[in-house]
C-alpha cells in the first residue's frame, strides 16, 4: 500500500495534501471532543453543534493560545478522550484508498470510463468506510464510528465519503455490475462490444464519408438498437452513455449520416394543400350560404305622448 | 309643441351609414314608429344630451324610412335575444309557502342544512371524478395517437415519404375532432365552447336553455376528450366549470328529468334560488378539480357570481372544491400506481416550481409589469381577431354540417402547420435526462440522440407543452424556435376558440404566454450576457409571460391571480402574478372587452352587469319599463287565462295580479305577482273555483306539486281546457306572490338596476301614486342599456 501511494505521490500532489489535512484536521477534532466531554458528555449525540458549546475555562484558552503559536498541536489530552491507535489505523488506510480512488477517477474522466475502471477502487473504500461506520466496539471498547465521524461539526470523513459515493450513484455505475459488484454485467459486455465493432468498422472505412455510412450503418444500426433496449430498461451506467454519445457523434456529424431533408417539395405541396383547403371552405360559405339574419322585435313600450307629457312636467 | 324647454334630447345614428348621421330625432318620446326604425347595417341606438333640435321634420324622414326598411338585420353584438330568460330567484311568499314552513319542524330545517353539505360533498366528488375521467381517457388517446405517427414518422424518416405522415396526423386529427364536432353540432349545441361565459351567465341569473342538463354534460365531457386528443389549440381545463355546474344542478335536484328517474330525495332544492347555489359550488368544484386551485375555485364563483353570496355559502362551496380536488388526487393516485400519495392536484400540472428557481428581486417588478402589459396587449388583440371571426361563423357557419366540416379543417390546419414547423426547424437539442419516458421526442434530421425542439412544442399535449416550458433547463429552446412556436400558436388557438367543439382557452393561452415568456426571459440573458445571476432562469418569465396572457385574454384578476399561485404551489410569487394581472386588465380593456363578455355579448344574452352604465340616472322607470302590462284578476276566468298564456307574440311570463275597479279604463291596483309556471300546474290540476265547490274532496294544491314541474314545465299547448272548463273561474290569491316589488314611476334606472341585482328579480312592477300598474321592469329592459364608444347605447331585441 505504501509503495503505491509513493508511486503516485508525484503527479498528485495535491491530492495527497488533501489526506494531510484530513490528519490535521482530526488532530484539532480532538480538541473539540475534550471541550464536549468537558461539558456534559454530548458531543456524541449532538455533534453538530457540540463545538458550540465550548465553555470559556481558563484550561481550554491556554490551549487555544497554545494552538496559536504552535501549529503542530502536540496531543496532550488525558488517554481516554484520545483516538484509540486502530482508529487512526482505519483512518489511515481510508485516506491511501480515498487518493487512490480519487486518482483513478481523474485519470479516468474524460473520456468516462470511471466505472469500468475505479469499481475496484470504490469497493475498496466503501469496505473501509463501513468499517470504520459500523458500530462494532474496537479495541479499547471505543466505536471509531463515534470518535472519527460523528464528533465534531464538520463530520469530514463522512463528507468526504459522501462526495464520492454522490459521484458513484450519479454515474449510475451499478447499472453495468452484476449484482454482487464484482464484474461487468453481461449485457454492459455485449454493448461494449458491439460499440467496438462499430468504432473500428468507422476506422477502416475512414477515407470515404459515403461509403462508410453505408458499411457501418448495420453495425450503427443493431447497435442503436441494443442501447434503446437498454436505456428503456434503465440499465446504463455513465461509461455506455458517454461511450454512446461519442460514437453518435461521429456517426451524425463528422461523417455527417445522419438523414437527409430532402422531401421539402412534397411536405411543402401537401400543407399548402391542406392550407388552401380552409380559404376555399371560408369563401364558399361566405358565398353560398344564407346569411343569418335576426328578426326584430318591438317590445311594448309606454306611449310615447306620457312619457313626453311627463318631461314637460317636470322641466316646466 | 314647446320642445324648447326640453335639455334632454335623443338622437341616434348608425355606424355604418355616414348620412344618417348627424340625423337628431326624438327617441324615447318621439312617435312609435320612429322608436323602432331600424338601419339594416346592425343599426344601434345611440343616445347622447345633444342640444334641442327641431322635430318635425325629422319624424316625417323617419316613418318613409320605418316603411322601406326591412326588419331582419345581420346578426351582431347589440341585439338582446327573445330566447333568454330570467331564473326566479326571489321566493314566492304565497299561502302555500307559509303553510309548508308552518308544517316544518325544527328538525326538518337542521335535515334541510345537513343535506346541503350532503350534496356539496357528493359535487365535489363526483366532479373530481369526472375530472379524473377525462385526464385519463385523453392522456390515453393521445398517447396512441402520437405513438403511431411517432413510429410512422420514424419509418419515414429513413426511407422518405414523409408527407404521408403528414397526412397520417392530419387524418387523425381530423377525425378525432370530426367525432367531438359531431356529437356537439348535432345533439347539444350548447355544450361548445368552453362553457364559462354560459355558466357566468347563469349565475347572472340568465337560464340558458339546456345548459344544466344531463345531455350537455355528456356531450361536455366526450366533446372536450375528442378534440384534446384530437390535437387542437384548446385545453380541457375550461370545460370541467361547466361539467361541474352541470353535476351540482342534477346532484341537487335527486332526479334526472333526462332519464325520467326520480330518487325522491332533496325535492326541497327543486326551485330557482337552491338550484343557483349548487352551480356555484359547482363551478367552484369544477375550477378546483381542473387547477387543483381549491381557495381559486371558490373565488372564481365569487367572482362571477358575486350578487348571490353570503358566508355559510361560501364555506359549503369551499368544502365543495377541497373535496373534489382531493377525489381528483386520490383517483389519480391510483392511476399512477401511487395509492395515498395525493401530490397530484389538478388536471393542469405545472409542476413543483423550486423557491431558488423562482426567486426575483425587486428590480424585476418593472419588467413583470412590462411583461403585463404586453400581455394586455397581445390578449385584446387575440379578442379582436376572435370577435370578427365569430361574427362570420355566427352569420355565415351556422349549419351544423359546415361546423363539423370547419372544426375538421381547423384541426388538419393544425397538424400540418405543427408538422410544417417541426420539419423545417434546424434546432436540434439533447434531451434531458427526465423527459424520454412522458414525452414523445422526435428526432427526424437531428444528430443521433438529439432531438427536434419545436417537436417538443409543437408534438404533445398543450398542457405537457407548458410544462417543459416552465421548467426545461435554460438553452432548451433557442429563440427564433419559441417566437415561430408562439406566433402559429397565437393564431391557431385565436381559429379554434369559437368551434363548434367543447374545449378551453386556458391552456391555449397559458401556452401562448409561456412561449413568448420564456423567449422574453432568454433575451434578456442574452443583453445582460449573463451579468447576473437572476436572469438564468427563463422558467420564471415563462410563468409571468403565461399569466400576463392568460389576463390579456379572460381579463379574471382576483380568481386567476389564486388560481395560478396555487396551480404553481408558490405563495412568494403571489405580488408579481397580481401586478401583472392587474397590468394586463388595464392595457387590455383599454382596446377590447375579455373574450368571455364578448361572447355573452354575441351570444345576445341580457347579461347585467354589476351597475348600471354611467350617465343613466336621467333615465327613469317609466321609460325603461314595459307598457301596458297584461293583468289578470284575482279571480279570473280560465278561458282569458288560456287565451293570454297562448298568444305567441306576448311571451310573457310574470303576470300581475290586480283588484279591477269596476267599470273603468284605468289599471287596477296591484295586489300580487303570479308568474306562467303557476298558471300551467294551476290550469293542469284545473284548480277551477267551480270545481272546487262540486268536488269537496279534491286534494288540495301544494307546493310540491309545483316543483314535480320544474324545471321543464309543459307548454301552454299540451294542457287540454275544454270549453266548459274555459268558463270557468281561477281564484289566484292563494298562488301569487302577494308581496311583489314594486317602484315608483320615477325611480332611476340605477336605482332599478341595484334592486334588480342585487335581489335577483325577475319581474319589477311599476305603480303610479295609487299603487295602479303602469309597467312592468325586466331584465332585458335593463340589459339594453350599456355603455358605448358614443355615450348611452341601446340593445334591440331580436328573435334568434
Amino acid at each position: 500500500m505504501c509503495l503505491r501511494m509513493g508511486l503516485f505521490l508525484t503527479d498528485a500532489f495535491v491530492l495527497t495534501f488533501f489526506v494531510l489535512g484530513i490528519v490535521q484536521i482530526s488532530a484539532t477534532k480532538r480538541d473539540f471532543s475534550v471541550a464536549g466531554s468537558e461539558v456534559s458528555g454530548h458531543g456524541a449525540l449532538m455533534p453538530m453543534s457540540g463545538a458550540r458549546f465550548l465553555p470559556e475555562s481558563s484550561p481550554f484558552k491556554a490551549h487555544k493560545i497554545a494552538y496559536d503559536f504552535s501549529l503542530s498541536l502536540s496531543s496532550s489530552f488525558p488517554e481516554d478522550l484520545e483516538v484509540s491507535d486502530y482508529c487512526l489505523a482505519l483512518l489511515g488506510i481510508f485516506g491511501e484508498r480515498y487518493v487512490t480512488y480519487v486518482k483513478c477517477l481523474v485519470s479516468h474522466a474524460r473520456p468516462v470510463k470511471i466505472c469500468e475502471k475505479c469499481y475496484a477502487n470504490y469497493n475498496n473504500l466503501r469496505e473501509i468506510y463501513n468499517n470504520i461506520s459500523s458500530d462494532s466496539m474496537g479495541p479499547g471498547n471505543m466505536s471509531c464510528h463515534d470518535s472519527l465521524v460523528r464528533s465534531d461539526r464538520l463530520m469530514l470523513v463522512y463528507m468526504l465519503y459522501s462526495s464520492m459515493e454522490e459521484i458513484w450513484s450519479t454515474a449510475s455505475c451499478t447499472h453495468c455490475f452484476t449484482p454482487d459488484e464484482k464484474s461487468l454485467s453481461n449485457n454492459t459486455l455485449h454493448i461494449l462490444t458491439a460499440l467496438n465493432t462499430s468504432l473500428s468498422c468507422f476506422e477502416t472505412h475512414q477515407g470515404n464519408h459515403t461509403e462508410l455510412c453505408k458499411e457501418c450503418k448495420a453495425l450503427y444500426r443493431s447497435l442503436s438498437e441494443l442501447y434503446s433496449t437498454m436505456e428503456y430498461n434503465n440499465i446504463l451506467c455513465i461509461d455506455l452513455e458517454d461511450a454512446m454519445n461519442v460514437t453518435r457523434r461521429l456517426w451524425s456529424k463528422t461523417y455527417g449520416c445522419s438523414f437527409p431533408r430532402e422531401e421539402t417539395v412534397p411536405v411543402i405541396a401537401v400543407s399548402g394543400f391542406m392550407l388552401f383547403l380552409p380559404v376555399i371552405f371560408y369563401l364558399s360559405s361566405f358565398l353560398h350560404s344564407e346569411q343569418k339574419k335576426r328578426k326584430l322585435i318591438h317590445p311594448k313600450r309606454a306611449k310615447s305622448s306620457h312619457s313626453l307629457m311627463n318631461i314637460q312636467d317636470k322641466f316646466s | 309643441m314647446n320642445m324648447a324647454n326640453i335639455t334632454k334630447k335623443v338622437s341616434w345614428s348608425s355606424r355604418g351609414d355616414d348620412s344618417a348621421r348627424g340625423e337628431a330625432t326624438p327617441l324615447l318620446n318621439g312617435t312609435e314608429e320612429v322608436r323602432y326604425t331600424r338601419q339594416p347595417s346592425g343599426g344601434l341606438f345611440h343616445i347622447s344630451r345633444l342640444s334641442t333640435v327641431d322635430l318635425e321634420e325629422e319624424i316625417t324622414s323617419e316613418e318613409d324610412s320605418v316603411r322601406t326598411r326591412p326588419n331582419m338585420i345581420p346578426h351582431n353584438e347589440k341585439l338582446l335575444s327573445l330566447k333568454y330568460e330570467s331564473l326566479d330567484y326571489d321566493n314566492i311568499e304565497n299561502q302555500l309557502f307559509l303553510e309548508e314552513e308552518r308544517r316544518m319542524s325544527h328538525m326538518g330545517f337542521r335535515c334541510l342544512e345537513i343535506s346541503r353539505w350532503v350534496i356539496c360533498g357528493l359535487i365535489g366528488f363526483l366532479t373530481g371524478l369526472i375530472a379524473c375521467f377525462i385526464d385519463i381517457v385523453v392522456e390515453k388517446l393521445a398517447g396512441i395517437k402520437y405513438i403511431v405517427v411517432k413510429q410512422n414518422i420514424e419509418k419515414f424518416t429513413e426511407v422518405g415519404g414523409l408527407s404521408i405522415s403528414l397526412i397520417l396526423w392530419a387524418v387523425l386529427n381530423s377525425s378525432l375532432v370530426m367525432v367531438g364536432a359531431i356529437i356537439v353540432a348535432f345533439f347539444e349545441p350548447i355544450a361548445a365552447g368552453s362553457g364559462i361565459p354560459q355558466i357566468k351567465c347563469y349565475l347572472n341569473g340568465v337560464k340558458i336553455p339546456r345548459v344544466v342538463r344531463l345531455k350537455t354534460l355528456m356531450v361536455k365531457v366526450f366533446g372536450v376528450i375528442c378534440s384534446v386528443a384530437g390535437g387542437l389549440a384548446v385545453g380541457k381545463e375550461g370545460p370541467m366549470i361547466h361539467s361541474g355546474a352541470v353535476v351540482a344542478a342534477g346532484v341537487s335536484q335527486g332526479r334526472s328529468t333526462s332519464l325520467k328517474k326520480d330518487f325522491k330525495i332533496f325535492e326541497y332544492f327543486r326551485r330557482d334560488t337552491e338550484k343557483r347555489d349548487f352551480v356555484s359550488a359547482g363551478a367552484a368544484a369544477g375550477v378546483s378539480a381542473a387547477f387543483g386551485a381549491p381557495v381559486g375555485g371558490v373565488l372564481f364563483s365569487l367572482e362571477e357570481g358575486a350578487s348571490f353570496w353570503n358566508q355559510m355559502l361560501t364555506w359549503r362551496i369551499f368544502f365543495a372544491s377541497m373535496i373534489s380536488t382531493f377525489t381528483l388526487n386520490f383517483f389519480l393516485s391510483i392511476y399512477n400506481n401511487k395509492t395515498g400519495d395525493l401530490s397530484n392536484p389538478g388536471l393542469i400540472n405545472f409542476g413543483r416550481f423550486d423557491s431558488d428557481s423562482v426567486a426575483y428581486n425587486l428590480y424585476e417588478i418593472p419588467l413583470f409589469i412590462i411583461m403585463g402589459a404586453i400581455g394586455g396587449l397581445l390578449g385584446a388583440l387575440f379578442n379582436f381577431l376572435n370577435y370578427w371571426l365569430t361574427i362570420f361563423r355566427i352569420r355565415y357557419v351556422h349549419r351544423p354540417c359546415l361546423q363539423v366540416i370547419e372544426a375538421m379543417l381547423v384541426a388538419a390546419v393544425t397538424a400540418t402547420v405543427s408538422f410544417t414547423m417541426i420539419y423545417f426547424s434546424n434546432d436540434c437539442q439533447p434531451l434531458g435526462q427526465d423527459q424520454t419516458k412522458d414525452d414523445y421526442p422526435l428526432q427526424l434530421f437531428c444528430a443521433d440522440g438529439e432531438y427536434n425542439s419545436m417537436a417538443t412544442a409543437f408534438f404533445n399535449t398543450p398542457e405537457r407543452s407548458v410544462r417543459s416550458l416552465f421548467h426545461n433547463p435554460p438553452g432548451s429552446y433557442n429563440p427564433l424556435t419559441l417566437g415561430l412556436f408562439t406566433l402559429t400558436y397565437f393564431f391557431l388557438a385565436c381559429w379554434t376558440y369559437g368551434l363548434t367543439v367543447s374545449a378551453g382557452v386556458f391552456i391555449p393561452s397559458l401556452l401562448i404566454g409561456a412561449a413568448w415568456g420564456r423567449l422574453f426571459g432568454i433575451l434578456l440573458s442574452y443583453f445582460t450576457s449573463g451579468s447576473s445571476q437572476i436572469w438564468a432562469d427563463p422558467g420564471k418569465y415563462a410563468l409571468i409571460g403565461a399569466a400576463a396572457q392568460l389576463g390579456g385574454i379572460v381579463r379574471m384578476t382576483l380568481s386567476l391571480t389564486v388560481i395560478m399561485v396555487e396551480a404553481t404551489g408558490n405563495v412568494t410569487f403571489g405580488l408579481p402574478i397580481m401586478l401583472v394581472l392587474m397590468t394586463a386588465k388595464i392595457v387590455g380593456d383599454y382596446f377590447a372587452e375579455g373574450l368571455y363578455d364578448i361572447h355573452i355579448k354575441l351570444q345576445s344574452v341580457p347579461f347585467l352587469h354589476y351597475e348600471a352604465p354611467a350617465t343613466s340616472h336621467w333615465l327613469t322607470a317609466r321609460e325603461v319599463m314595459s307598457s301596458p302590462v297584461t293583468c289578470f284578476n284575482k279571480v279570473e276566468k280560465v278561458g282569458t287565462i288560456v287565451n293570454t298564456l297562448s298568444n305567441t307574440s306576448t311571451n310573457h311570463n310574470g303576470f300581475p295580479v290586480v283588484i279591477q275597479i269596476p267599470d273603468s279604463d284605468e289599471p287596477g291596483m296591484v295586489c300580487g305577482l303570479i308568474l306562467r309556471s303557476q298558471l300551467i300546474v294551476l290550469l293542469k290540476h284545473k284548480v277551477f273555483v267551480e270545481r272546487a265547490r262540486t268536488r269537496l274532496s279534491q286534494r288540495k294544491l301544494q307546493l310540491k306539486d309545483f316543483r314535480d314541474a320544474y324545471p321543464r314545465f309543459p307548454p301552454i299547448q299540451s294542457i287540454h281546457v275544454s270549453q266548459d272548463e274555459r268558463e270557468c273561474m281561477m281564484d289566484l290569491s292563494e298562488f301569487m306572490n302577494p308581496t311583489p316589488y314594486t317602484v315608483p314611476q320615477e325611480t332611476s334606472l340605477p336605482r332599478v338596476f341595484k334592486l334588480f341585482r342585487a335581489l335577483g328579480l325577475r319581474h319589477l312592477l311599476v305603480v303610479d301614486s295609487e299603487n295602479r300598474v303602469v309597467g312592468l321592469v325586466t331584465r332585458k329592459d335593463l340589459a339594453r342599456y350599456h355603455m358605448g364608444k358614443h355615450g348611452l347605447e341601446e340593445l334591440q331585441l331580436a328573435q334568434t
